[in-house]
């Protein structure tokens, strides 16, 4: 049921998988980029075709860039910095991975990266340990150098909506965990385009629970429901909550919480939805890997659980 | 993976709240562990990354490892290739019939008198069905030896499966309209088919037989062995006649040279073979080989089981008995006929599990049982009376069909053989019950609006999207799915790779049948750019112009203007012209790229030319600037890189190549382009800063040169 399909160097401490799931990046504590590929679709046994040094300090985090631009991997660095690092022919040299942006590393901490692809362009969304959220917009669709910053804002998980197609790009989920109570709790924001900005549109937090720190949060896909789910994990546990589609007369738009799961007991590490977003993995500081569902009466449970041995 | 998983993928069906079974998730690393992620993958594929926490210890070289997870729990007895054949093989048998329900559900909306419920649809769901079933056979073929061994009683058939086994059933109560009539008996036939299934967690009657086969060989007087009889009077009870019957024939009182002391008792056994082998049975047919006389109506059966049973007494009180001298022959015939005359005591004694006491009593004690109410009624007192040692999926889908219970079907199906089995199956159970019709249609808020029939296709699909071997099948079973089909599909196929241009083909082309064309443009865009930038900038442009992306093939053409006026290498040189090629003439990226042609015209000429010798090419290169720089479509911003570009052309050493009437041309543009600079919005080119000068300074010296030489 269960089998290795790649082994990381000592020191490893992130990873990430690109959308196909056929490459694998990951980070380590000396700053070394290593990327795993498998030599053909069918296979599933990854090697290391790369290992390269791309930052003095730890790499806490490796995020992909979306495949319509190309092969590229965004490190944010120990010491607060953010760089992207692609994978591109470039002039007569062979195929090789490259620095093309490094985002100033100010004195503040880079805390989560996501990207949002839109048709038009792609944008970056990164959260600072200042409670600054920034984003960014790519100019120039080819070459990842040039980036504009569109929005800085005040609200350090992302998930932007994954959905495809003309809406996508448009809208985020972040979520604070910070000891300024009022930034934490999740809030859904909405680009507004005859305004050229972003706004908050839902705020997933119930009065008594908003300022709860807020550990993950994962949007998923909606292959034709009439509402969004999305997944917030506090310590109290993962709500999942039902956000409807259509703005109400203020603006916001409708939300409702149907389940409030036990979680992992501690700090919930990651949550990911599956391709139909229907099952939620999560894992955290138990170190189990568990998997909810909801059944046929819309009654969310967990479904299985996974223990890691030896 | 240990035995506690039952085999069923993770379907969400309502039950009472249980705990969540622990799976243990091996990763060989030593502890300790300081991390975990988590990624899906294809489908049901969950990878986990599993990290250590980085010591100091310099032994141990591993960081941590990926490890793949697959949920859709499939239980051993099928390998891999064996499900990849069924996968493959159900799907014509699938898109048939919906097909064809397709074309009746138009065909209704046209004209009230069609049902679906009518007899040709029967036809095609019993094809179906019969499709399905064959596609779970084993494929070990008997070799059969050509003399037959007397001694063989139990033919050494291929091994049933469980899967095959459950079809059957469902088969049997749901498509298979004609067997209806004779449910019970076509349960005896489903029990000689695969009673052997239960043997590995209990006794069965089969077991009992497959022993005794095995001591057969040895033994010298059979009719001693109280085994023989013991086994003889099981498969009686369980109606295997022919072997009974082949069994008594082994009895020693039929050698020749003991007939003659052993007539009675022969006459005892050869009548008892005749009892059994002229036995009425409720059905219409028999396989051949197969022993009893059959009978459709049940007036005839009825008449026939009454003369029946009146032979057996009258055998049971004949006088002959006391004549026989071997003991064991005439207990063991006797406990035989009680057998055939329906005594429960011997029939619970003989059978070793409920299914067979089940039989039994459809054979010897209420054969007229018909109505799945009092079959579900005789089902659970034979359970109370002869539990099985261990619960077993087809019990449990035999006591949800019998019971009319369709969450139980579907649970069971599901939890017992997984996705394949529930999304297939239900085909034949929405035609066979108006309630699994009306169960499985119903659209639920709960699941956002679709129906529980549609929720299995779409975890099927998700199974097979798991496999990169099954992938390409899922399209069929999610354009069923009304609702979240398309949806489902398009994440299927954006999460495709595109670096294998045959997968990508693949890919596209079933974008193209479902006319998914948002889909396909996307995934063109992403092998444009893969292509693009890993070098193969000739594919890039092609996938780019095949997605219309116009905002990455205007940067392109772009980036070919910064060319201009550089000087480039041969091999790059080449590049661009091909890349200009492709990217056509189209007016629409600002006139830019007729200007790029000619430009490519103009550079081509200039590298054909030698040096020194004033040959047609150098001409041609005049010739081709002063077109470019008198053509309205050259940008501004141009003029000086072109210029610069032909100072060889300008310095030409053996004489000027420019008549007075050009060289005034080109000096007029220098004019005019100085003015222009001085605008705010000009672009300087990226040119060295004394190329204005070094231009002004050849054509000054190319006019005097010429206005002197025409004189």
């Amino acid at each position: 049921m269960d089998k290795a399909v790649a082994t990381l160097d000592k020191g490893t401490t992130c990873s990430s998988w690109n959308y196909c799931g056929q490459r694998l990046a990951t980070g380590s504590t000396d700053g070394t980029l290593s990327i795993f590929d498998s030599p053909d679709p069918s296979s599933s046994s990854f090697t290391c075709n790369l290992k390269t040094k791309v930052h003095a300090g730890a790499i806490l985090k490796v995020v992909w860039v979306p495949p319509e631009f190309g092969d590229a991997v965004a490190c944010i660095c120990s010491d607060g910095s953010l760089l992207l690092w692609e994978e591109i022919v470039e002039d007569a040299q062979p195929l090789q991975w490259k620095l093309c942006k490094s985002f100033e590393s100010t004195s503040t901490q880079v805390l989560d990266v996501q990207f949002g692809v839109s048709s038009t362009s792609l944008k970056l969304v990164a959260a600072y340990s200042d409670g600054h959220v920034k984003v960014y917009e790519l100019l120039d669709p080819l070459i990842l150098k040039n980036w504009q910053l569109q929005a800085s804002c005040i609200s350090a998980s992302i998930s932007w909506n994954p959905q495809k197609g003309e809406n996508q790009g448009s809208s985020f989920v972040l979520g604070f965990n910070s000891d300024t109570p009022q930034l934490n709790s999740s809030k859904v924001w909405e680009f507004d385009e005859a305004h050229n900005r972003w706004l908050p549109v839902a705020e997933l937090a119930l009065p008594e629970d908003r300022s709860d720190e807020v550990y993950a949060v994962a949007w998923a896909l909606n292959i034709g429901r009439p509402y969004e789910v999305i997944a917030v994990a506090t310590q109290k546990g993962i709500a999942i909550w039902h956000v409807g589609a259509n703005p109400e007369l203020d603006g916001r738009l409708s939300v409702e919480k149907v389940a409030l799961l036990s979680g992992h007991g501690g700090e919930v590490w990651q949550m990911e939805w599956d391709m139909s977003g229907t099952t939620l993995a999560t894992t955290g500081s138990d170190g189990m890997v568990r998997l909810w569902q909801s059944n046929l009466n819309g009654v969310w449970d967990e479904q299985a659980a996974f223990q890691p041995t030896a | 993976m240990s035995g506690e998983n039952q085999g069923g993928a993770i379907v969400p069906y309502s039950e009472e709240a249980k705990k969540p079974v622990v799976y243990p998730l091996r990763h060989g690393l030593k502890p300790p562990i300081s991390r975990l992620g988590i990624s899906w993958s294809r489908g049901n594929s969950l990878r986990v990354t599993v990290f250590r926490q980085p010591s100091e210890d310099s032994e141990n070289e591993v960081g941590g490892k990926a490890v793949e997870v697959r949920l859709d729990g499939r239980d051993g007895e099928i390998s891999d290739a064996q499900w990849r054949r069924i996968a493959y093989g159900s799907v014509s048998p699938f898109a048939l019939l919906q097909s064809r329900k397709n074309s009746f559900a138009s065909l209704s909306k046209i004209s009230s008198t069609t049902s679906p419920f009518d007899a040709e649809w029967w036809e095609y769901v019993l094809e179906y069905s019969k499709d399905i079933s064959s596609l779970l056979g084993n494929q070990t073929s008997t070799t059969q030896s050509l003399i037959e061994d007397p001694k063989e009683v139990l033919k050494k058939d291929p091994e049933p499966s469980n899967l095959k086994a459950a079809w059957e059933l469902m088969e049997s109560f749901y498509a298979d309209k004609l067997s209806q009539a004779w449910l019970p008996e076509r349960l005896v036939d489903w029990l000689a088919d695969y009673d052997s299934l239960f043997s590995s967690t209990q006794e069965t009657v089969h077991s009992k037989l497959v022993d005794f086969q095995k001591d057969l060989v040895s033994l010298q007087v059979i009719e001693d062995e109280p085994k023989y009889w013991e086994v003889m009077s099981s498969a009686l009870a369980v109606g295997w006649l022919d072997i009974v019957v082949k069994l008594l024939r082994l009895h020693g009182s039929y050698q020749l040279d003991q007939l003659g002391n052993r007539e009675t008792e022969n006459g005892l056994v050869e009548a008892v073979a005749v009892l059994i082998s002229k036995m009425p049975r409720m059905r219409p047919e028999l396989e051949a080989g197969k022993l009893g006389e059959c009978f459709k109506a049940k007036p005839d059966f009825m008449k026939a089981w009454e003369k029946w049973r009146a032979q057996i007494a009258k055998l049971e009180c004949s006088t002959f008995w006391i004549q026989c001298a071997h003991r064991q022959t005439q207990e063991g015939l006797r406990n035989m006929l009680q057998i055939m005359l329906g005594n429960t005591n011997n029939l619970c004694t003989l059978t070793c599990h409920w299914m067979e006491l089940y039989i039994a009593h459809f054979l010897y004690i209420r054969p007229f049982t018909v109505g799945l109410e009092s079959m579900y009624g005789l089902a659970q007192k034979c359970i109370q009376l002869k539990p099985m040692a261990a619960s077993h999926r087809l019990m449990g889908l035999l006591i949800g069909i019998l019971g009319e219970n369709i969450e139980v079907v579907l649970a069971e199906c599901s939890k017992g053989f997984g996705p394949w089995m529930v999304t297939h199956a239900i085909e034949v159970l929405t035609a066979g019950s108006h309630q699994a019709d009306t169960l499985l249609h119903e659209e639920r808020d709960n699941l956002g609006g679709i129906s529980m029939e549609e929720l299995h296709r779409l975890v099927y699909a998700q199974v097979l999207s798991s496999h990169p071997l099954t992938w390409q099948i899922a399209p069929i079973y999610l354009t069923s799915c009304i609702k979240q089909g398309m949806g489902l599909l398009e994440m299927l196929l954006y999460k495709q790779p595109v670096d294998h241009n045959q997968l990508l083909l693949k890919n596209l082309e079933i974008c193209r049948l479902y006319e998914l064309d948002s889909v396909s443009s996307n995934i063109m865009k992403i092998a444009g750019m893969y292509n693009w930038k890993h070098g193969k900038k000739g594919s890039g442009v092609y996938w780019l112009q095949q997605a219309r992306d116009e905002a990455r093939l205007n940067r392109i053409a772009q980036q070919m203007f910064d060319s201009v006026g550089r000087s480039i290498s041969d091999e790059n040189f080449r590049q661009w012209e091909g890349l200009i090629q492709l990217l056509g003439s189209e007016p629409k990226t600002a006139g830019g790229l007729e200007f790029l042609h000619n430009y490519r015209d103009f550079k081509k000429s200039l590298l054909q030319i030698r040096d020194g010798k004033t040959t047609d090419a150098a001409r041609q290169a005049v010739e081709s600037l002063i077109s470019l720089m008198k053509n309205p479509c050259t940008p501004q911003r141009f003029w000086l890189p072109l210029l610069h570009d032909s100072l060889k052309l300008l310095n030409w050493e053996e004489r000027p190549l420019l008549n007075v009437l050009q060289t005034n041309l080109l000096l007029n543009k220098l004019q005019e382009l100085s003015i222009a600079r001085l605008r705010p919005d000009f672009i300087e080119a990226d040119l060295p800063p004394h190329a204005l000068s070094s231009v002004r300074l050849a054509l000054a010296t190319n006019l005097g040169r010429t206005t002197l030489e025409e004189q």
